[in-house]
């Protein structure tokens, strides 16, 4: 295990993490308005196929990743007409949410299985490295040796801390989330920064998928997400709703799941079946000394999941 | 300008027409989809109905699927009540299951009267302590529960797959990844023609209905889900309601385990759970926790569930087509409710503007 | 609660209504195969392979087919047979390991519907087992990679330690060791079937510990991409893959179901099935390589050709002594042979590899 195995492993980590990174950054955004979303892993698959499909008949990267995101809003916002607009259970429209976005990728996929992503959007998408960050020792061949989109990942997370720390509409956003009735008696529209931030959420879920489908694989396959949609519900928590520390479990959890695989090598005393389970081992891990640790109020918002209606007494 | 308003008091006759309404516009929607994939909508929606209900045979199957819906669907609907969002059916499902094979596998000579009870208890235990971990950290260090539960879901997944893949391989059976089959001391026998966990539903369902409508112990399970706070002012020992609880909860989930494996599968494998977990909190959600909603509701989608597999195998419609069709039906009765729950009004001076121009 | 009631009161009304058409649908009577299907047709891998296998009975013989995709290995398998026999299958194919015991049951409910089910060992009187002698093609693939290898180090991620994946690849390390012996290969467990992204960081956590050529054994072709893209080769599985990724691609091993199928279809049609067990190979055509890709090295094909050639007529057994495993043990001695019961249930890996199987 020398100092190349480790540049080699958290290369490989930056790169596991980003679609994780780019769902927890959507969900975190969905959830600081207040709106609980658990369908992310469908509007993965949403993303991922459109995506796809879109960089298939287009050969264009630029509008094969519109199209991703494109995607997530549309299915952003089947579950903000239905909790918000029609006021249905959150959680329930969630899980529809997931199920319908598995069918349908799958359904629009069937065709497509096995065709290979344009060459165009391949060639695009191959490791570049930055001039002068790139340059660092270690920590350049880490993080600046990668694909545009991920450092693309690099600035919208810098934007989203911004959004929502710096901005007046972040901060209305959050306000939303917090508390809805003081929000609406300030004069903020709780409706609209619910569906902005879901629309938002949706775009960045959508991207996640399309980058598994046209980057990380860049091939069609039905079971392209496999559960990282929940990852990223999980994430959310784990980073506290903050878009940095979320960059951060990203990272971790990517690492974790992919560091089994180089383990092997060195013939450890240990199970791999065992070293399979270590992301999820970690990650309560983590959580439950962080917890020990502040023995905290709780980070979530506090209008999480609830839904707000003015006229109800 | 339009208000929307509570509706108080909705009539059944009304409840019944927007429900039919809501149905109706799911199965034209995807009607469009059977359409384009080539079917007759009502030749389709026919043997859905068929495939659910259709024969003895297929009632009888529906209702093995009724089974851990609704008895998970109850589980997890007592944490719920709290406000502790297990979502660890799934996990706890296979827990369960994990140690009810285990006495099923190593005391096979017991009686079966001695041998099922032992594998009931097991399961039970090993569901309700995998729901233990989450309630203890949530109790004692605030550790958020929902990405516990939903991370131990994996860990039990990991589990089941290296004792199928390892350490309960069957070595009898030329190095494939089975874990032995349950010898016939430990099979659930049969009742109606279906297995005996089948009386566990009705008894869970009335029980558990009886005990948070009239018991100490369901009142203050009510009062903590409404706040914990108020619970522990009024001097409940809230931590140990909380782990005891949990306990049951898991514990349902765990004997489900026992019972897919002992009545159904006859032995453990990674799909011992196949997605049961995930889907009682579809169903404990619509049916709002209520225990004898929860059975009606977990029968519903039983009969949904079997329908769209049978379209399967008769029609080849793909199995994507499938969950694209249940998530839209389910968006369809999910959308629905507002109806039911409000009205619109429109301000009447809008309404002379618009009346005017016409 | 009362409004649930209502739902199921409703569907209860119109299920008489609906109840009508649903028995035109079932009366045919025509010959039916069935397919009991692990995954999505869409894998692109085992499941599309069958799949082809499928279409191949429908195109050829007229016969209608059922299937049913991603069905679960429980006792859900049994109710989708059951199904199927309903609608008028005669035959059933069943793809997964996990549908053995469910099939056996199934099996004695209908003596007269034939039974098939891949990769098993329990058969009854109409339930029978087949596979595809697999190894054949890795050992031929495994000729190309030894060739094509600089680093001498070859990687090969895997899913299972099962013995399918076991003979896999003892039969690839034989291959690659007969033309290089310096050759190691690399093994790296991934306990997933299907999962492109985390079959690409496998290949990549080879490709990083210096293997430039990367095999597999699991649905998709993520090896394949993952070498083209670090600008080393791979070696697919299950259908030709080479479209997937052309720089990468040096050939695949693959299923091709089309001739056994049609043949035991019209044998059952016929009535002339003897319910036996099936192990087909490259002499029935049920096993093939696919034709090498342009990065592949320019003396494989005639080696190929020829070691193909003589496993076709019988001259050569991928498996005969001296065979080594890993452990230093002694397998088979110098002359010997292996008889397919070994095969089946091979549970050691060869000299030559690196990494074991958990017991």
């Amino acid at each position: 295990m020398d100092l190349n195995w480790f540049v080699c492993f958290l290369g490989a980590a930056v790169v596991a993490g980003t679609p994780l990174v780019l769902a927890t950054l959507g969900e975190l955004i969905t959830e600081k308005s207040g709106s609980l979303n658990l369908g992310v892993e469908g509007m993965m698959y949403m993303g991922a196929i459109i995506g796809f499909t879109t960089g298939l008949q287009t050969g264009s990267p630029f509008f094969a990743f519109i199209g991703a995101a494109l995607a997530g809003i549309l299915g952003a916002m089947i579950f903000g007409f239905v909790t918000i607009t029609l006021r249905a259970n959150q959680i329930v429209t969630g899980l529809t949410l997931t199920m319908f976005g598995t069918g349908f990728a799958g359904f629009i996929g069937t065709p497509i299985i096995g065709e290979r992503a344009p060459q165009k959007i391949i060639d695009t998408f191959v490791k570049v490295k930055l001039p002068l960050l790139g340059d660092i020792p270690v920590i350049g061949e880490i993080f600046f040796n990668q694909d545009y989109l991920v450092y693309l990942t690099y600035i919208l997370i810098i934007l989203v801390g911004f959004y929502l720390y710096k901005s007046r509409y972040g901060l209305n956003g959050t306000i939303v989330g917090e508390n809805p009735k003081a929000a609406d008696s300030l004069g903020i529209s709780v409706i609209g920064y619910r569906y902005l931030h879901l629309a938002m959420g949706g775009a960045l879920c959508g991207l996640a998928g399309g980058y598994l489908s046209l980057i990380y694989v860049p091939s069609w396959q039905d079971s392209m997400i496999a559960g990282r949609g929940w990852i990223a519900v999980a994430l959310v928590i784990f980073s506290k709703w903050n878009p940095y520390r979320a960059y951060i479990g990203a990272l971790f959890f990517g690492g974790l799941n992919i560091v089994g695989f180089r383990l092997q090598q060195f013939d450890l005393p240990v199970s791999t079946y065992l070293l399979d389970a270590l992301p999820y081992l970690m990650t309560v891990i983590v959580l439950v000394f962080d917890s020990m640790r502040s023995k905290s109020r709780s980070h979530a918002p506090a209008g999480l999941g609830t839904p707000y209606f003015r006229e109800e007494r | 300008m339009a208000r929307i308003v509570p509706l108080e008091n909705c009539s059944m006759a009304k409840k019944v027409r927007i429900r039919v309404f809501a149905i109706l516009m799911a199965f034209t929607l995807s009607g469009f989809l059977l359409l384009f994939l080539g079917h007759n909508p009502f030749e389709v929606y026919a043997s859905m109905l068929d495939g659910g209900l259709g024969s003895s045979y297929r009632v009888k199957e529906t209702l093995i699927r009724t089974i851990p819906f609704a008895l998970t669907a109850l589980g997890i609907g007592l944490s719920f009540r709290m406000k502790f969002w297990n979502i660890g059916g799934e996990g706890q499902i296979m827990m369960g299951a994990c140690s009810a094979t285990f006495i099923g596998l190593n005391f096979q000579q017991l009686p079966s009267f001695i041998l099922l009870p032992l594998m009931a208890i097991a399961g039970m235990i090993g569901g309700g302590l995998w729901a233990l971990i989450p309630a203890f950290l949530k109790v004692r260090y605030r550790t958020n529960e929902t990405i516990l539960t939903l991370m131990l879901n994996y860990v039990a997944l990991k589990w089941i797959t290296y004792l199928q893949y390892v350490l309960w391989r069957d070595h009898e059976a030329f190095g494939y990844p089975k874990i032995p089959n349950l010898v016939k001391n430990a099979q659930l026998p049969k009742i109606f023609g279906l297995h005996i966990g089948v009386l566990l539903v009705p008894i869970l369902v009335i029980g558990i209905y009886l005990f948070i409508t009239y018991t100490k112990k369901g009142y203050e399970i009510r009062v903590i889900g409404e706040n914990e706070a108020t619970a522990r002012y009024a001097g409940m020992p809230t931590s140990k309601i909380i782990l005891g609880t949990l306990f049951v909860s898991g514990g349902i989930c765990g004997v489900v385990g026992m019972i897919q494996v002992a009545g159904v599968n006859m032995t453990l494998s990674i799909d011992v759970s196949n997605g049961v977990g995930y889907t009682a909190i579809i169903i404990a959600w619509l049916a709002q926790l209520n225990a004898i909603a929860i059975l009606v509701v977990s029968f519903l989608f039983a009969v949904m569930v079997e329908g769209g597999s049978y379209i399967q195998t008769v029609f080849q419609i793909p199995q994507a087509a499938a969950s694209l069709l249940q998530g839209l039906i389910l968006f369809f009765v999910l959308g629905s409710e507002f109806f039911i729950k409000y009205r619109v009004i429109r301000d009447r001076k809008t309404r002379i503007v618009t009346e005017g121009e016409v | 609660m009362k409004k649930v009631l209502c739902l199921f009161a409703i569907l209860l009304v119109l299920s008489p209504l609906f109840a009508g058409g649903a028995q035109e649908a079932e009366k045919e009577d025509e010959f039916k195969v069935g397919f009991v299907f692990t995954g999505p047709i869409g894998d692109n891998g085992w499941t599309q392979q069958h799949n082809a296998g499928r279409l191949a009975i429908e195109n050829e013989l007229g016969v209608a087919t059922l299937y049913k995709e991603s069905v679960p290995n429980t006792q859900e398998s049994a109710k989708v047979m059951r199904d199927m026999i309903a609608q008028g299958a005669k035959m059933i194919f069943a793809t997964s390991f996990g549908y053995m015991d469910y099939m056996l049951e199934v099996a004695a409910e209908n003596p007269d519907v034939a039974f098939f089910h891949c990769g098993g060992y329990k058969n009854s009187e109409n339930a029978v087992n087949y596979l595809g002698k697999m190894y054949q093609a890795r050992y031929l693939s495994g000729i190309v990679a030894g060739l094509k290898t600089e680093t001498n180090k070859l990687g090969y991620i895997a899913a299972f330690e099962i013995p399918e994946v076991v003979r896999g690849i003892n039969a690839f390390t034989l291959g690659a060791l007969s033309v290089n012996p310096e050759a190691t290969v690399e093994v790296t467990w991934t306990h997933n079937w299907n999962d492109p992204p985390n079959e690409k960081e496998a290949s990549f956590a080879l490709i990083d510990n210096g293997c430039d050529v990367i095999a597999q054994h699991q649905t998709a072709p993520a090896n394949l991409q993952a070498a083209e893209a670090r600008g080393v080769w791979g070696v697919g599985y299950h259908a030709d893959m080479n479209d997937s990724a052309p720089e990468a691609c040096l050939t695949s091993p693959y299923w091709n179901w089309d001739p056994f199928y049609v043949a035991v279809t019209q044998e059952v049609m016929d009535g002339t099935w003897d319910a036996n067990n099936y192990w087909g190979g490259m002499e029935d055509d049920v096993i093939r390589l696919a034709e090498l890709g342009k990065n592949a090295p320019a003396e494989a094909a005639a080696i190929v050709e020829e070691v193909a050639a003589s496993l076709v007529d019988g001259s050569f057994e991928v498996f005969a002594g001296p065979l080594y495993d890993n452990q230093g043990n002694m397998i088979l001695a110098d002359g010997e042979s292996m008889d397919d019961f070994a095969k089946l249930g091979m549970g050691f890996l060869v000299e030559g590899v690196i990494g074991n199987i958990e017991n």
